[in-house]
């Protein structure tokens, strides 16, 4: 079987404005501590999972090139050691333009890394300083020459709209900035406040100036046209690559493939069961030192989440939902289980099929979330 | 037991006066019931009445008591409906006994609903014994309340028992009031086989058990009984008493109050009103006053899930066991689909009704706005009586359109008679008389269409005098009005299901009103959706409901699927009460919206 391996590095510089997830700056000790405990786990998961096929690494964060050079190389070389990592097509790791040298780059490149992804989020300085970001538009320009200069010849970036403050003409002005970079692969995320996060606090105050919902809407739309326009065909809701450049890792969550995940809060897909690990660092490493599992106890996936999970995250995707597969997979078509939604759904414009796949409509992507909603079953 | 030492008598209580209150207490006093089996089983059973206050099925209970004259006494105690829809219930109840306690709150006074049941019950040549309750409340006015009672109903209130039910005071009173003045039965033992049916209920095992006074002649069981309005004839084998649960006895006699089962499946067989008579030897004439059920208000009931439509049939056979003025037959809307057009006898039965789908049968129902019934004169002369706005003929096929007319009877503190009136003639309400109750309760009877009552009339009324109105309906007749029906098109297509009839006057405001309502009402979907109102052709108001915003989960962090689904879950909960018109999706509460305009 192919799998997918995810290695999450907590730390950042600082902490976005937006940002839920789980990272912190962390000490240097905290640092080392946690490198330690990871290179422990992975040491453990290369033996459980001897027999798999590595197919993607996926090293995200947080921000892993927030690590000192001598800590990453640690990782890295504890992953080859313990893995095989021969077959591996797609090596990807998350880089923010403040924090990538050509040293680090060059080591990266060294030890088999691929791909990198870049936080750009914006090409405006006052808009990145308002959002959190530590690094300006001319260090993501220079971030993104030196990897180029290094070798690395499949780069992503990732973009944001409706942010605070944010015009329609400064979003058109990063993506004309981001295109004329002509990088692989470009993701845009329309942000969302989520609890826990500066921006959630401030606009409980009353003092976040968000677009308006229209403004918002038209972000997408412009975004959504100009990047095929330029030759990124959009293979997943919020993935835009040029031909041959999608992240097959980032596919392999869409596409009911497994994947495990090392280190804090990350998560696994393995045997159709989906399991996680503690989400505090420092539980994380408290309990990887004691000689304890860091997964925490998730409730079986039943017979019915497995298709619904199916169903909602395939549909994600360009190539949408392999009716075919789901057959083999469930041993029951799935008219049988979904029959009456799906031809509502596509009455309704919202889903087409094509041959043995459904997919998302151009609308039906606009409203993901209803239409996935629709694949939860009763309980 | 002697005929003479039998009383039957009912409480005539509005709702909130202490009516079960009461009930309980006499049951306990008496002994036929401990305080902790009074706990399992209290005169109104279900959840719905005891959470309402309100009795919906009247009950029975046979009290067994030692007078103050040494000697045993059977007291029925018949309970009652206690809701204006239940009138004719209500008057079969009294028609059984020979006396009533009027009960009524010593803090509240005299209200309509007491008021017409109180002159029913004089109509019955029921013996009235006030009872003034809830005396230890600190702000009774007892003896402002006896005045009333004399000035409004013309009771000498002399001997008016002062009882607080909830503390246990004047119960024995009551007793020994009801046994000196209640008239004992006057009916013949010997003469034909005369009872009336004063309610039914299903049982399971024996089918419908009638409930029933003996006014003459006796029941035994194997005779071969006949109903004298339903033609219907069966063989007797169960014959008792409540106490409250059924107790089987060898007989009932002229005076007596019980139940028969029998070979009795079906309830519409059994006819509250109707007279039971021995089929060999039958009585020359029927007791007077049997009428068929005739519901006053419609709507329609479709399951949201179309998959339950045989479970609401299922639902809707099952409670009619017990209720025969609850009609439905089939019936399609284009919007709805499949679904029951059902025929309640007011508001407050079709409330109910829903309500008891809802729980008992866990349906998930959409409702549309009741209706009433329209007489609909055709140009060919034809008359044609119309229960759903929809099915109203084309306007170049119809002469005239006649409405049925209440007669409202409102009593409040006469501080809010301005508020009354200024509603009531918004509701094309006319003015019939006024009557001071009191120096401060104002007695006022109007003349309204039933159209304007089912609308928000109560509602209207209880908020603009702070609750203190209360109200009381009758037909009157049907008089000729200018109405006309005003449809709704979402997203382009009428939706029959959100049509109505209105008057003509009202119409372009209504259809304004109605319109913006639903602007509030449907969410935001995928696609911009029109909101027009019209008469005929003629569009007469529109909104629009805007497109929703874009709706879609960027990033997955790390694999972390689980933070998704939770997320779909949520959003799923949240618009479950939706039904699909054409491609337009409609919570419920739009189907009732045109109730809650003005």
């Amino acid at each position: 079987m192919q799998i997918g391996l995810y290695v999450h590095i907590p730390f950042c510089r600082q902490k976005c404005f937006y940002c839920d997830f789980a990272s912190a700056a962390g000490t240097v000790l905290l640092q080392q501590a946690y490198v330690k405990a990871l290179c422990r786990e992975i040491e453990q998961a290369g033996k459980q999972y001897a027999g798999e096929s590595i197919h993607t690494v996926y090293i995200g964060g947080g921000t892993p090139t927030a690590l000192p050079e001598t800590l990453l190389q640690e990782i890295l070389e504890k992953l080859q050691h313990s893995f095989v990592l021969s077959e591996v097509v797609e090596f990807t790791v998350e880089a923010n333009p403040g924090t990538v040298t050509k040293e680090k780059l060059m080591l990266l490149k060294t030890l088999g890394v691929n791909r990198l992804s870049f936080g750009v989020q914006s090409f405006d300085d006052g808009l990145l300083k308002k959002i959190g970001r530590i690094h300006t538009s001319d260090d993501a320009l220079a971030a993104i020459a030196e990897a180029r200069a290094a070798g690395f010849s499949n780069i992503s970036m990732d973009l944001m709209y409706g942010l605070p403050g944010q015009t329609m003409e400064m979003l058109q002005e990063s993506v004309k900035t981001a295109l004329s970079q002509k990088v692989e692969h470009i993701s845009i995320y329309g942000l969302q406040i989520e609890e826990q996060t500066e921006f959630f606090r401030r606009q409980e105050r009353g003092e976040l100036d968000l677009p308006s919902d229209e403004l918002v809407d038209a972000m997408y739309e412009y975004m959504t046209k100009a990047l095929p326009a330029a030759g990124y065909g959009r293979y997943e809701i919020s993935n835009f690559a040029r031909d041959g450049f999608m992240s097959r890792h980032n596919m392999s969550y869409w596409q009911d493939k497994a994947y495990i995940g090392l280190g804090a809060s990350a998560h696994s897909y393995y045997g159709n069961e989906r399991f996680f690990n503690v989400a505090e660092t420092s539980d994380y490493i408290n309990r990887l030192m004691a000689g304890e599992s860091p997964a925490e106890v998730e409730e079986e996936s039943t017979r019915d989440i497995l298709m619904e999970e199916f169903c909602f995250l395939a549909l994600r995707t360009s190539q949408g939902i392999d009716t075919v597969a789901f057959l083999q997979k469930f041993g029951c078509g799935i008219d049988s289980v979904y029959g009456s939604k799906l031809s509502r759904l596509q009455k309704k414009g919202l889903i087409v099929q094509n041959q043995q796949y459904l997919n998302l409509t151009e609308l039906g992507m606009k409203y993901g979330n209803v239409v996935f909603a629709e694949f939860i079953l009763e309980k | 037991m002697q005929t003479k030492n039998i009383r039957n008598f009912s409480i005539i209580a509005h709702i909130d006066h202490g009516k079960s209150t009461i009930a309980d207490r006499l049951i306990e006093y008496t002994g036929t019931l401990s305080k902790r089996e009074m706990e399992a089983q209290v005169l109104d059973s279900m959840d719905l009445e005891r959470e309402r206050g309100i009795t919906i099925k009247a009950q029975t209970v046979r009290l067994d008591y030692q007078g103050a004259d040494g000697q045993m006494y059977e007291l029925n105690l018949i309970d009652t409906p206690g809701h204006v829809d239940f009138t004719y219930e209500v008057s079969r109840s009294l028609a059984a006994c020979e006396g009533a306690l009027l009960v009524v709150d010593a803090a509240q006074g005299v209200e309509a609903q007491t008021l017409a049941n109180v002159y029913m019950a004089l109509e019955n040549e029921l013996e009235i014994i006030p009872v003034i309750n809830k005396i230890d409340l600190p702000s009774a006015e007892p003896e402002m309340v006896k005045k009333e009672i004399e000035d409004v109903i013309g009771l000498d209130t002399s001997d008016a028992v002062m009882a607080s039910a909830k503390s246990g005071i004047g119960i024995k009173e009551i007793l020994d009031k009801v046994v000196e003045k209640v008239p004992s039965p006057a009916g013949d033992p010997e003469k034909p086989l005369k009872a009336l049916i004063f309610d039914s209920n299903f049982d399971s095992y024996k089918g419908v058990i009638a409930h029933i006074r003996v006014i003459d002649g006796c029941i035994k069981p194997g005779m071969t009984l006949k109903m004298m309005a339903t033609g219907k004839s069966f063989e007797v084998t169960d014959i008792g008493c409540f106490r409250p649960a059924p107790v089987i006895m060898p007989e009932l006699y002229a005076g007596q109050v019980g139940f028969i089962a029998g070979s009795l499946k079906n309830v519409k067989d059994v006819r509250v009103g109707d007279t039971v008579t021995n089929a060999e030897a039958p009585a020359a004439e029927a007791l007077p006053g049997y009428r068929g059920v005739n519901p006053m208000v419609y709507c329609g009931l479709y399951p949201i899930d179309s998959a339950d439509y045989d479970n609401l049939k299922d639902a809707l056979e099952k409670l009619q066991l017990n209720d025969a003025a609850l009609m439905f037959e089939p019936e399609t809307s284009t919007a709805l689909g499949f679904g029951y057009r059902c025929g309640f006898l007011g508001l407050l039965h079709m409330d109910v009704i829903q309500e008891r789908l809802e729980r008992e049968y866990n349906l998930k129902l959409i409702t549309t706005a009741p209706s009433v019934i329209y007489h609909v004169y055709k140009t060919n002369g034809e008359m044609i009586k119309i229960d759903n706005p929809s099915n109203l003929p084309p306007t170049t096929e119809i002469d005239h359109i006649d409405e049925p007319y209440v007669k409202a009877t409102v009593i409040v503190p006469n501080d809010y008679v301005g508020a009354v009136m200024e509603i009531s003639q918004e509701k094309r309400g006319e003015f019939k008389n006024m009557d001071y109750l009191d120096v401060n309760r104002v007695m006022i009877t109007y003349y309204i269409p039933l159209n304007e009552i089912i609308y928000d009339y109560f509602d209207r009324l209880k908020s603009s005098t702070r609750g203190y109105a209360s109200l009381d309906y009758e037909l009157v007749d049907y008089r000729q009005s200018k109405l006309v029906k005003l449809d709704v098109l979402l997203n382009g297509e009428a939706v029959d299901a959100l049509s109505t009839i209105v008057h003509i006057d009202r119409a372009a405001m209504r259809g304004r009103q109605l319109a913006a309502k639903l602007k509030g009402i449907i969410p935001q979907q995928m696609f911009e959706i029109p909101i027009q109102a019209a008469i005929g052709n003629k569009v007469i108001a529109r909104e629009t409901v805007r497109a929703m915003r874009k709706d879609v989960l960027a990033k997955c962090y790390g694999g972390d699927i689980s933070r998704k689904r939770k997320l779909l879950e949520k959003q799923k909960e949240g618009k479950k009460r939706m039904k699909s018109v054409g491609s337009v999706e409609v919570p419920q509460e739009a189907f009732m919206a045109i109730l809650k305009i003005d």
